[in-house]
């Protein structure tokens, strides 16, 4: 998390990185797995309009087979249309 | 007498508001639904006296109404609210009214392992495909197989009104080898190897895997040897 607290990188779950812009700094201290939604800008970031913070306390999340599961769905539109 | 879905079906939110009805029913691309389950995230939460009112958000389209009765009789347990942020895990008849779809559940849970929401998405992919290739193969035995309990399906004749757009080149070229093959026991992967040089082993059994399962093959002796269902 960058000092300004305005930025954040992600790492993905083949170990790709992404960084984060939002426009207030956050209040709160995040680490973990986040699922931030946003749209993506021309310098290949994503602003952020939303996140949350995904539950571990009672089992790990496996980032890899999430990661897997989304090239999946990608291939089959037509039984996992995106509206 | 129609037989309604027994299944309880994962959807996503874009497939439930993309689903046509026809008089009581459902259908998702020919898949008859009725219960189904999606898991989301709760954007909204309204207290009413008999219901809450959710909005429950899946990313594939705008959150979806969920509407869950509450047992004016009894306290506790049931009527307590989920706060919005909480993935979900939603299972409910799907509704419309005045055109718009919403659902009614008969459970709400909030999701306490993450990895459900990747075994779910997959789920959705892996049940409506194979409910489809149900309603392929129903339509052409008498006895149907499925245990779907699919009505009508007078839309899929045999042979030439299947969509041929939905298979890739390779899946083409193998398809139509092995409809053109006379011999009986069908043609093995073998002898689609020596035919199709140029594909290589693994690209051909994948292609034979898909045929497979969406019903345009069918093995015969062994799992090496495939006839075309549309063959005469």
């Amino acid at each position: 998390i960058h000092p300004t607290g305005k930025l954040f990188v992600l790492s993905d779950g083949e170990g790709k990185h992404a960084t984060v812009e939002l426009s207030e700094p956050l209040d709160e201290e995040i680490s973990g797995i986040l699922e931030v939604v946003g749209r993506v800008t021309s310098q290949a970031t994503i602003m952020c309009m939303s996140y949350v913070q995904f539950r571990e306390d009672k089992s790990p999340f496996d980032l890899e087979l999430y990661n897997e599961a989304l090239k999946i769905i990608h291939e089959f539109p037509e039984y996992f249309p995106f509206g | 007498q129609r037989a309604r879905s027994q299944n309880i079906v994962p959807c996503t939110v874009s497939q439930l508001l993309a689903a046509e009805q026809v008089d009581e029913t459902f259908r998702i691309r020919d898949v008859e639904i009725s219960q189904v389950t999606i898991m989301g995230i709760i954007r909204h939460a309204e207290k009413a006296p008999t219901n809450i009112l959710y909005k429950v958000d899946d990313m594939t389209a705008a959150p979806m109404d969920v509407r869950q009765w509450v047992d004016t009789d009894e306290a506790g347990g049931e009527n307590v609210v989920v706060p919005p942020g909480t993935y979900v895990k939603v299972a409910g008849h799907l509704r419309s009214f005045q055109n718009k779809k919403s659902l009614v559940a008969f459970k709400i849970m909030p999701l306490e392992n993450m990895n459900e929401f990747t075994t779910h998405i997959l789920e959705i992919v892996n049940a409506h495909m194979i409910l489809r290739k149900n309603l392929m193969v129903s339509s052409r035995m008498p006895q149907s197989l499925s245990s779907a309990g699919i009505g009508d399906v007078g839309s899929y004749r045999g042979g030439g009104s299947l969509p041929v757009n939905g298979l890739t080149a390779h899946q083409s070229q193998v398809l139509n080898l092995i409809k053109n093959c006379p011999v009986a026991e069908g043609m093995s992967l073998q002898e689609l190897k020596f035919q199709l040089h140029n594909i290589s082993m693994a690209t051909i059994k994948q292609a034979v895997e898909f045929l497979s399962s969406e019903g345009h093959i069918y093995s015969t002796v062994d799992d090496d040897h495939y006839k075309s269902t549309d063959a005469e």
